[in-house]
């Protein structure tokens, strides 16, 4: 191979290791941001649907117990802006299905809601409910709980699943870096070895020959250099050589 | 020292490796795990590395014996650095300190492990592992020459450098004979096992990752029981069958096939190697019956097995040796130690020493009676040289001494003395198993990562026969002509 190629190569090689080293870091970084992304939109929505599920069942479970003690008014104001804060929270969290078993969880919810709300939904003040505490404790409590739990079970499957993404965005970012480490410490590697062939198969035999002519020009010695490769420091010695050989051959005649 | 000429050499192992990363690759787009593009990586580093020095490098087919050395040692260490880059790339446990552990196991065909969970690795990377000893078992070298043409000097060179002596002695053959006959023989039995695998019902890609590692002796499983795994007799006794051809010298095992098959056992070492085997089996088998199986079969079913895996150094395993009697796990200490014949892809002592030493042994004894007598050490009849015979028990010595050395800087690290002490012999040997924490059906996770250093560096140690290393290793060394 010519010494262009040879030299050519060299930068070829050390520019493909560091493309695909970099090109694979951008990609898997990347893949580390959307991760990061589907985190935060997705899975922490859940989170917080769930949270502000189970704040308006609180509320609910507040506006029963004004009702148990007789306050009308207010407890059904609390109960009816709790349930329409639920409902539409809930919509939300249909709408908001990106797990597998969410769908499953939701529905759970739903039914379990629907079970509670028919409680409460019937008159409760100057009934035979108002102030029974021991049905408040087995049905209506026992109702609320169900939903709560529920509810609770939504939020521990995205914790789950935010938990689990987290960790392959993790691998993945060590991923990212790795290629990285290894690009640098290849190139270096590569460049150490790029060098010393230079040295030794175009640096080398430019000054071998360089002396030889000097000795040639300074002390009539022959012009003799070994070149191992076949490029164009061997045609270089080789014109040399015989430039000298005629030049001494022209200086005998004379 | 021609630098240059030695890296030009080691670039052919590296393409060799490179050649093998690619068939992973494909494997892995195949599939479409994980690992396609740590593979990928992997291996278009390897290659270029691989194809800059024959770029700059002009052919020379005449290398010192120095040189010759700096080859095979350079061409090992550069094999297990690429071979731990698809490791490392994929991530998970493999640490650089556990990625490298693994490629050194892999291609000294120890069959170590760090993995924990081995069914967790995408398939392609299971064949990486599995191809790092199969590239190990015969050597990087010999692969590397026979599919080469005719290098001249350099051949033998390199044939004398990689194999170890002991072989050579008993190759009388010309380097590029015994090269065809290495290799040819190492294809031809992993086929066959290949065959007989599938014919025993596992799958092809099963087939293939237990060949490799069988004819290996390497013992790298797909499975995270090994082959206990496949509770099956039939696939055990084909297995046995092929580990103990393995522990062959492959030139005996050549010339048996293309002659008379009965001149495999016309070798003092082969009947020893088998007649040591079997007496270990009865052994084994008598000392397990009635107390960890109460049928016969069982007892010599798993005590075979495990002897066999262990006396090859292959490392596979079918019950957990751990919790057997005392006296049956130092037999297997013993056979951990010795191994199999040389010139086979075996590890340890190697039987043709332990013949060596044992009438050295002899020979002592009778010129302590005749002090003027002169007494050759024979072995099927030829005398062997002083040289080579002062050469097997120094050998020895050091071999037990480094044993022993890794053992007390393994237990300066808190491992438990009996694990340092059979992982220290397991590794040296290339054995895989130890007892202990490193057992049959342990691994080598829990070790600290100073630990898995040391026990790296017995593999490699047991993989070069020891003097390779120390004499690549020691630059005083260079300024000395070297006769290896």
């Amino acid at each position: 191979m010519k010494l262009k190629g040879k030299i050519l190569s060299g930068f070829i090689i050390l520019v493909i290791m560091l493309t695909i080293a970099g090109g694979w870091s951008i990609y898997e970084l990347d893949n580390v941001g959307l991760t990061i992304n589907k985190i935060l939109d997705e899975n922490y929505k859940s989170i917080n649907l769930s949270k502000r599920m189970t704040e308006d069942l609180e509320r609910q479970d507040s506006g029963i117990l004004l009702l148990m003690l007789g306050r009308w008014k207010e407890g059904r104001e609390i109960l009816s802006k709790a349930d329409s804060s639920f409902n539409s929270n809930l919509n939300f969290a249909f709408n908001n299905i990106t797990v597998p078993g969410e769908k499953v969880n939701l529905d759970n919810i739903s039914a379990s809601y629907s079970a509670y709300r028919n409680l409460w939904e019937k008159p409760i003040v100057d009934t035979d409910k108002e102030g029974n505490f021991d049905w408040y404790f087995n049905r209506m409590h026992k109702e609320f709980m169900k939903v709560k739990y529920a509810v609770q079970q939504l939020a521990d499957l995205n914790d789950k699943t935010m938990y689990e993404i987290a960790s392959a965005a993790e691998q993945r970012s060590n991923r990212a870096i790795m290629p990285g480490i290894i690009a640098v410490l290849s190139s270096i590697l590569f460049t150490v070895i790029f060098v010393y062939f230079v040295n030794y198969y175009v640096v080398n035999p430019i000054v071998n020959i360089t002396s030889r002519v000097k000795m040639f020009i300074e002390k009539n010695r022959p012009f003799t250099v070994e070149i191992e490769t076949k490029d164009e420091l061997l045609e270089l010695a080789e014109s040399i050589k015989k430039l000298c050989e005629y030049e001494s051959a022209r200086v005998n005649t004379k | 020292m021609r630098f240059h000429v030695v890296l030009r050499y080691v670039a052919f192992a590296l393409l060799l490796n490179s050649f093998f990363m690619g068939v992973a690759t494909t494997i892995s787009f195949f599939n479409n795990d994980s690992a396609a593009m740590p593979l990928l990586y992997s291996t278009l580093i390897t290659a270029l590395f691989g194809i800059f020095p024959l770029i700059y490098v002009p052919k020379s087919g005449n290398i010192s014996n120095k040189e010759g050395l700096l080859v095979v040692v350079i061409s090992w260490l550069s094999s297990c650095l690429v071979g731990s880059l698809p490791y490392l790339l994929w991530g998970g446990v493999f640490s650089f300190t556990n990625a490298w552990f693994e490629s050194v196991s892999g291609f000294t065909t120890t069959g170590s492990t760090i993995l924990v969970n081995i069914e967790a690795l995408p398939d392609s990377l299971l064949f990486w592992r599995a191809a790092t000893h199969w590239l190990g078992g015969v050597g990087i070298i010999i692969f590397v020459l026979s599919v080469l043409p005719f290098m001249g000097i350099a051949e033998l060179v390199l044939f004398r450098s990689e194999v170890s002596s002991l072989a050579q002695e008993s190759f009388r053959q010309r380097a590029r004979n015994a090269v065809r006959i290495l290799a040819g023989v190492y294809l031809g039995l992993t086929i066959l096992e290949v065959i007989a695998l599938k014919l025993c019902g596992m799958n092809l890609f099963d087939s293939i990752i237990h060949s490799f590692a069988t004819i290996a002796t390497g013992g790298f499983s797909n499975k995270n029981s090994s082959i206990a795994h496949y509770n099956s007799p039939v696939v055990e006794i084909v297995i046995m069958i092929f580990m103990i051809l393995s522990g062959l010298h492959f030139g005996l095992l050549f010339t048996a096939v293309t002659g008379n098959i009965k001149n495999i056992f016309n070798s003092t070492i082969t009947r020893f190697y088998i007649i040591s085997m079997l007496v270990g089996i009865i052994i084994t088998s008598l000392n397990l019956y009635g107390t960890n199986y109460d049928s016969w079969i069982d007892s010599l079913r798993f005590s075979s097995f495990q002897l066999l895996s262990l006396g090859t150094s292959t490392g596979f395993a079918t019950a957990d040796s751990s919790v057997w009697p005392a006296f049956t796990q130092l037999i297997l200490i013993f056979f951990t130690f010795q191994c199999a014949c040389s010139g086979s892809t075996s590890g340890g002592i190697k039987a043709d020493r332990i013949v060596v030493l044992f009438k050295s042994f002899i020979r002592h004894l009778k010129q302590l009676m005749h002090p003027n007598a002169v007494i050759p050490i024979r072995i099927e009849g030829r005398a062997v040289d002083d040289k080579i015979a002062s050469r097997a028990v120094s050998f020895v010595i050091f071999y037990i001494a480094i044993v022993f050395i890794s053992t007390l800087l393994l237990s300066l690290l808190g491992i438990d003395s009996y694990s340092a002490f059979t992982g220290s012999a397991a590794t040296m040997g290339n054995v895989g198993p130890g007892f202990g924490s490193v057992g049959s059906v342990g691994n080598y996770s829990q070790i600290p990562q100073l630990g898995k250093w040391i026990f790296s560096a017995d593999m490699l140690l047991g993989r070069l026969e020891i003097y390779a290393l120390f004499i690549a290793l020691t630059p005083a060394q260079w300024k000395k002509s070297v006769s290896y």
